[in-house]
């Protein structure tokens, strides 16, 4: 299972500050990291867990150690090419959800996309599908503040996914939010995972590690304790489909998705497929016929 | 790369609209600066092309002499600008006249004497009339019309004067012939030949406003004044293809005349609708210089405006980045805002120079001048002020750390 290494972390350190000021948030790190974990990083405030996350998101740089993301070595990349990789490969969802403001929440969520060179009707279509996978297709032109929190945290997992990356960094994604709608966000990371992607959360919430594959517990800068709850073998792997033209990427991974096996895979495979309709201009009682019918779906999904 | 731009023209556009009134306040400060450019320019552009098309309608044969300072330097200039009556200090004489006819080539010589006297007739008097003095010859280099009347003839040059359209009228109340009419200046009794059609005209390469104007010959403008300064001499020439040799030859007789001394230009052709004076170069220079001090004040708005747009949008800066902009797309966003902002004062101020130039136009004899170079210049101005003034903040916003900035919540 070699290659399926996304991510290999080897000595990392990251200083703060010089001589007497100086502090290590991380302190000869080493961490693998497989395609398709749902990793939950726990531990006090202060070791070092969101410049972890800043580093794997190739927001901030270590001062020393390798960092291996799919068998390169980016630690000195430059800032060019650390823009290009975050833009591609990786997916940020923030506790104070960090949408800007002055944009509506649809051209919020298409933001990565303006970075990787799509049109602007296609990155609202895009925007589009992710939002509806949401449930807040109807709002699209809502501003930020006439959301409430969850919905605020579902857009910015929305932008986090939009551009299909390979690794998702969510800092605490539920510490801002009631304890209902911290579920819906677990259930949609959840989802997402199953999906097959990698995704990597900072909490400080115990009760949350159900969802996770793996727990790691950190204290002062290294690994406490590291707990795998599911086998290797068992990890949910993305679809890998063959394409021209990113155009068809979606149909594909449509074509593509196999018979469901379990209830989990089930119900992740009912939301993909209501991403991967192509959308219609039909009009308007058309589109909230859809959502409705999506809304029961999901209610649906809860009680279970 | 061309969608990227696009992309950063729709974001600077919407940044611009969600701050309206700052960005207009900005868009005015670099118009009034434009502004200011363009009706400068375009007054003086229309300045010397009122004087071209003149030399042009006279006739390619004209040649002529003004005075000059030795060395057309700054502490000439500057002392030229600090005496009181700048022409009071001609280098040009009366007997240069005689010199020039005595030219091979030249058929008509004319000497233009400007001063300014109190002129009365048995109904009115008029302080600070323009009075030329010339000769004969005159008529035969300016294409003058005359309503009622003749020029001044070798006959009668001593005792008349032919006036100008609006001055016969305000000084006889009608505007039939004042022909055999009696005008009174420095206690000299003069009669009225001529009265000319009326010309409405007052920029010309002769520098006088024939309208308001009252004519006579340079002898008698000795007479009664004591001293006369000639300002220029027209001249007329025997053949067009001759003017360079013409123009020598006169050069070399008054250097003969004047032992020397090079204290005078002969011109011809374009050269005439050459600004006559140093004090409109000086002055039209100064009036620049105050427009693009205007225009930089203007810029340094630009800059104002856009550091605080980077503080304020610190959050955005860092969200951007975190999903993947490079320094370089945050950089170009915002010096495209800046550039937008300097484009759109640029147009404005287009538009409100030339406003100006037609409002001035309406009450001076001035026609606003439009030219493509003035629009490329205002065009390559306002878009040097957008990145001048535009540079600084957007590096400053690209070079912020995305982890501090996405701390910084509003």
């Amino acid at each position: 299972m070699s290659e399926n290494i996304l991510i290999e972390l080897k000595g990392l350190t990251k200083r703060y500050g010089y001589g007497d000021t100086e502090t290590f948030a991380l302190k000869d790190f080493d961490l693998t990291i497989k395609r398709g974990e749902f990793i939950m990083i726990m531990g006090p405030s202060g070791c070092g867990k969101t410049t972890l996350l800043d580093i794997i998101g190739l927001l901030d740089r270590a001062t020393r150690g390798e960092y291996i993301l799919n068998g390169e070595n980016v630690a000195g990349i430059s800032a060019r090419r650390q823009a290009k990789l975050r833009a591609k490969k990786i997916g940020f969802v923030f506790q104070n959800f960090n949408l800007i403001e002055d944009l509506p929440i649809i051209e919020n969520v298409a933001l990565p996309l303006v970075y990787t060179g799509y049109t602007k009707t296609s990155r609202l279509k895009q925007a589009s599908s992710a939002l509806k996978r949401f449930h807040l297709q109807e709002r699209e032109y809502y501003y930020p503040y006439q959301l409430s929190g969850g919905q605020q945290q579902r857009v910015a997992i929305a932008r986090a996914i939009v551009g299909s990356p390979e690794i998702i960094l969510a800092d605490e994604p539920t510490g801002n939010l009631d304890s209902r709608s911290s579920h819906i966000v677990m259930e949609e990371l959840k989802a997402i995972h199953e999906e097959g992607n990698t995704i990597i959360m900072v909490t400080h919430n115990p009760s949350l590690t159900v969802y996770a594959t793996r727990v790691i517990n950190m204290l002062d800068g290294q690994i406490d304790t590291d707990v795998k709850t599911v086998a290797d073998a068992n990890l949910p792997q993305p679809i890998s489909v063959k394409i021209k033209r990113r155009k068809e990427r979606k149909a594909a991974i449509a074509a593509s998705i196999e018979l469901p096996t379990s209830d989990s895979v089930k119900e992740s495979k009912e939301s993909q497929e209501s991403t991967s309709e192509p959308i219609k201009n039909s009009d308007q009682s058309d589109q909230t016929k859809d959502t409705k019918h999506s809304k029961k779906k999901s209610k649906h999904r809860r009680k279970k | 790369m061309a969608l990227l731009i696009r992309t950063h023209y729709k974001l600077a556009r919407t940044a611009i609209k969600e701050n309206r009134t700052r960005s207009f306040l900005t868009c005015l400060g670099i118009a009034i600066g434009v502004a200011s450019i363009i009706l400068i320019l375009s007054l003086m552009g229309s300045i010397s092309n009122l004087i071209k098309n003149e030399v042009a309608e006279i006739g390619s044969d004209l040649i002529v002499v003004r005075p000059t300072a030795t060395k057309d330097t700054v502490t000439n200039i500057v002392e030229e600008l600090t005496t009181a009556n700048s022409f009071q200090k001609s280098s040009l004489a009366l007997n240069d006249i005689k010199a020039i006819a005595d030219v091979e080539g030249v058929t008509a010589v004319a000497p233009i004497a400007i001063s300014t006297n109190t002129v009365a007739s048995d109904k009115n008097t008029f302080s600070s009339v323009p009075i030329l003095g010339t000769n004969v010859d005159f008529i035969k280099i300016e294409p003058l019309t005359l309503r009622h009347g003749a020029f001044l003839t070798k006959a009668n040059e001593a005792h008349s004067v032919v006036l100008g359209h609006t001055l016969s009228l305000a000084l006889f109340n009608t505007i039939n012939s004042t022909v055999g009419q009696m005008v009174t200046i420095m206690g000299e009794k003069f009669m009225v030949v001529g009265v000319l059609d009326e010309i409405n005209k007052s920029i010309n390469f002769d520098n006088i406003d024939f309208d308001n104007a009252l004519i006579m010959s340079a002898d008698s403008l000795d007479k009664i004044t004591g001293s006369t300064q000639i300002q220029q001499i027209n001249i007329k020439a025997a053949s067009t293809d001759l003017l360079p040799q013409i123009s020598e030859n006169i050069e070399k007789a008054l250097a003969n005349q004047k032992l020397g001394d090079q204290n005078f230009t002969v011109a011809y052709g374009d050269e005439i609708s050459h600004p006559a004076s140093s004090l409109f170069t000086i002055v039209s220079g100064m009036l620049t210089l105050v427009a693009a001090i205007s225009l930089v004040v203007g810029g340094i708005g630009v800059m104002n405006i856009m550091l605080v747009s980077v503080s304020e949008r610190n959050h955005e800066i860092g969200v951007r980045k975190a999903v993947g902009a490079s320094s370089r797309n945050i950089l170009m966003q915002f010096l495209f805002e800046a550039l937008i902002l300097s484009i759109l004062g640029g147009i404005f101020g287009l538009v409100l120079g030339y406003a100006f130039a037609f409002l001035i136009s309406t009450i001076t004899p001035f026609s606003p001048y439009i030219s493509w170079e003035i629009l490329l210049i205002t065009l390559l101005t306002t878009l040097a002020v957008g990145i001048i003034f535009g540079i600084y903040p957007a590096i400053k916003a690209a070079a912020k750390n995305p982890i501090d900035s996405l701390k910084h919540y509003r």
